[in-house]
């Protein structure tokens, strides 16, 4: 779809009334999104998936996708998390998964920042340099 | 034994891997030779990415959501949801002395079978221009061995002299008449241990040119003997856009490899009017708004920072030089055009070469009225300033008075001799492709036009009796081609010489 520079400027606006000291509210986007359904402003569902976009972005900015290919023990969640405030800040939500491809480590990606320390990256690496 | 074991795994438990940072994104969408990449927040303007499969590609567009960047290579690997990383590295190719003699592709990536390239570092393909404090202004000649050239518009080293004309009106032969001597020049210096004469190395740069052309292009340099001297960049016809619109920028940082090592280049871009077209249709596909004729609105930054690179370094920096002779080529003589006028502002003079007068027999087509060099004059060879101080005045004249005499026969006796002066002048500056002329030919031919021992010889024959004359000079008369050489101005003692062996010529031509 199409999204006008107006659309996104609307959006833009929109996302930035739903901050709140610099973090997405929940709440106050949930809202957002009802009211501009309901009121159905020009343009509007490219409003709202632009909006969407950004609100993903956000997410996945404030999100930590840790990943290894066994299950972690608490006691490594725990310096794991202690670890990613530290670099992010608190607020950072961290999900845990299991990748068996991975072969063995772990790869932590936050936003577009990866911390890949996996046995299958530096294979992959290895396969590049040869 | 049991030691070392021990040792060996205290080794081992030492290492410890560390484990860096990455800024990764994924590509959302893929064709035309562009990505757009979603994530990469870190990525720099003009940064290589890492899109994997040994595929790289250049952030060009930095976007609040996404990146749009340019692919290097073969891309049709590259799938919509793969991971892309950034590289914290700006695009480098290959520069050095071990590239001449080679022909390359716009990534500095041999194209001519003799294996690999032995270069000696790599610089980046973007780089800023030297500022006003690391330059001096041009006072050394560039000998293009074109007369008409060396006498009326002469080109200093690091000079930028467009040339602009129609298309078959000879742009490329200039351009490889130039190389040719350079060649000539060079070896001759290396023959005589001449440490004084500071070599000029080329640069040929074709862009969008068929395969064609450059294959006979690089043919005729290899005949020619000039390929040690030179590196032929090319971005052909067949090539990406990414690639021709690259390729002006890897010859410019190979050449820029020879000014910051003190010495001299000179490149040529062989054309900067489809290298716009090239950047258009990329600026198009990266979604950019689009201004006259389509062009994107830093099509003038394009080519003014590409042009700005050519320079004359001082002392303190090298004393190197870049000289540039772009190339634009012009639809139906109309130098108005946007892309012609953006470069005839950009660079320091032009040479304008015509349709009509190429269909005229007059070869190299060069139109003296809007031909102009703004700076290289100051370069220009004392004996040939002797010389051709008022060609350019005496020709213009010729061809205002040539307009008026058209209309009627009755003239009096001084504008039918300048008229015929003028006629002679035209016939002297023929010259035919790919055999440039030394500076004291030039000197010699000059000097006799202009003290009248050519206005008793039939226009027809002027062209015979010139070459007759160069050859008498060079076979008899070689100690006064070398004195003009040497002194490289004409003395009252040179101008005596001159003057028993024209007039000794005149008595045994027929």
């Amino acid at each position: 779809m199409k999204i006008s520079k107006q659309a996104r400027r609307d959006a833009k606006e929109l996302f930035r009334s739903c901050c709140v000291d610099g973090l997405l509210d929940e709440n106050r986007a949930r809202q957002a999104v009802q009211q501009v359904v309901q009121r159905k402003p020009r343009g509007y569902v490219a409003i709202l998936s632009h909006f969407q976009r950004l609100v993903k972005l956000e997410v996945a900015r404030r999100t930590a996708k840790v990943e290894s290919a066994v299950a972690l023990l608490e006691s490594s969640q725990a310096s794991v998390r202690a670890n990613l405030n530290r670099l992010y800040g608190a607020g950072l939500s961290l999900t845990f998964a299991q990748n068996p491809a991975l072969i063995g480590g772990m790869r932590v990606q936050v936003g577009s920042d990866v911390y890949d320390g996996s046995i299958w990256a530096r294979l992959a690496a290895l396969k590049e340099s040869v | 034994m049991s030691t070392l074991l021990q040792d060996i795994e205290n080794q081992i438990a030492g290492i410890k891997t560390s484990v860096g940072k990455q800024n990764v994104g994924i590509v959302r969408e893929i064709g035309d030779g562009v990505a757009k990449i979603e994530g990469l927040t870190d990525a720099m303007l003009n940064e290589m990415l890492d899109f994997g499969h040994g595929v790289t590609g250049i952030a060009l567009n930095l976007e609040e959501t996404e990146v749009g960047a340019i692919l290097l290579g073969e891309y049709t690997e590259i799938k919509e949801g793969q991971e892309v990383r950034t590289t914290g590295k700006l695009l480098q190719v290959p520069a050095g002395k071990g590239l001449l003699g080679r022909v390359v592709n716009a990534l500095g990536e041999p194209v001519d079978g003799k294996g690999p390239v032995k270069a000696e570092s790599a610089y980046p393909v973007e780089k800023i221009a030297p500022g006003i404090i690391k330059r001096r202004s041009v006072n050394q000649p560039v000998q293009t061995g074109i007369m008409a050239i060396d006498a009326m518009i002469p080109i200093g080293r690091g000079q930028r002299e467009l040339i602009i004309g129609d298309r078959s009106t000879g742009k490329t032969t200039i351009c490889v008449d130039t190389i040719i001597n350079q060649a000539r020049l060079n070896r001759m210096a290396e023959a005589a241990g001449d440490k004084e004469y500071r070599p000029l190395y080329c640069i040929y740069v074709a862009v969008a040119q068929k395969q064609s052309n450059i294959a006979r292009v690089v043919n005729v340099l290899e005949e020619a003997g000039a390929m040690p001297y030179t590196i032929v960049v090319v971005a052909p016809a067949s090539d990406s856009a990414t690639n021709q619109y690259l390729a002006p920028f890897s010859g410019c940082a190979m050449g820029e490899w020879f000014m910051d090592n003190g010495m001299d280049a000179l490149i040529i871009y062989d054309d900067l009017s489809k290298h716009a077209t090239a950047y258009r249709q990329v600026s198009l596909v990266l979604k950019r708004p689009s201004g006259r004729e389509a062009y994107p609105g830093d099509v003038f930054y394009l080519h003014s920072r590409l042009l700005e690179r050519a320079a004359r370094m001082n002392e303190k920096n090298g004393n190197g030089s870049l000289t540039a002779l772009p190339i634009i080529e012009t639809q139906l003589g109309d130098v108005s055009a946007y892309i012609p006028t953006n470069v005839i502002s950009i660079t320091d003079g032009q040479i304008y070469l015509e349709t009509d007068l190429f269909y005229q027999g007059v070869r190299p087509a060069i139109s003296v009225g809007l031909s102009v060099s703004r700076v290289g004059s100051a370069a220009q060879t004392k004996a040939m300033k002797q010389v051709a101080g008022r060609t350019k005045l005496e020709l213009a004249q010729f061809r205002e008075l040539a307009a008026f005499a058209q209309f009627g026969s009755d003239l009096d006796a001084q504008t039918q001799a300048k008229l015929e002066r003028g006629k002679r002048i035209v016939e002297v500056f023929k010259q035919p492709p790919y055999s440039p002329f030394p500076l004291e030919v030039q000197v010699a031919a000059l000097w006799a036009v202009q003290n009248a021992y050519f206005d008793d010889v039939p226009i027809a024959k002027v062209k015979d009796c010139q070459s007759k004359l160069t050859e008498y000079l060079a076979s008899r008369k070689s100690s006064l081609m070398a004195k003009i050489l040497k002194e490289k101005a004409l003395n009252d003692a040179l101008i005596a010489e001159l003057k028993a062996v024209v007039a000794e010529f005149k008595q045994t031509y027929r």
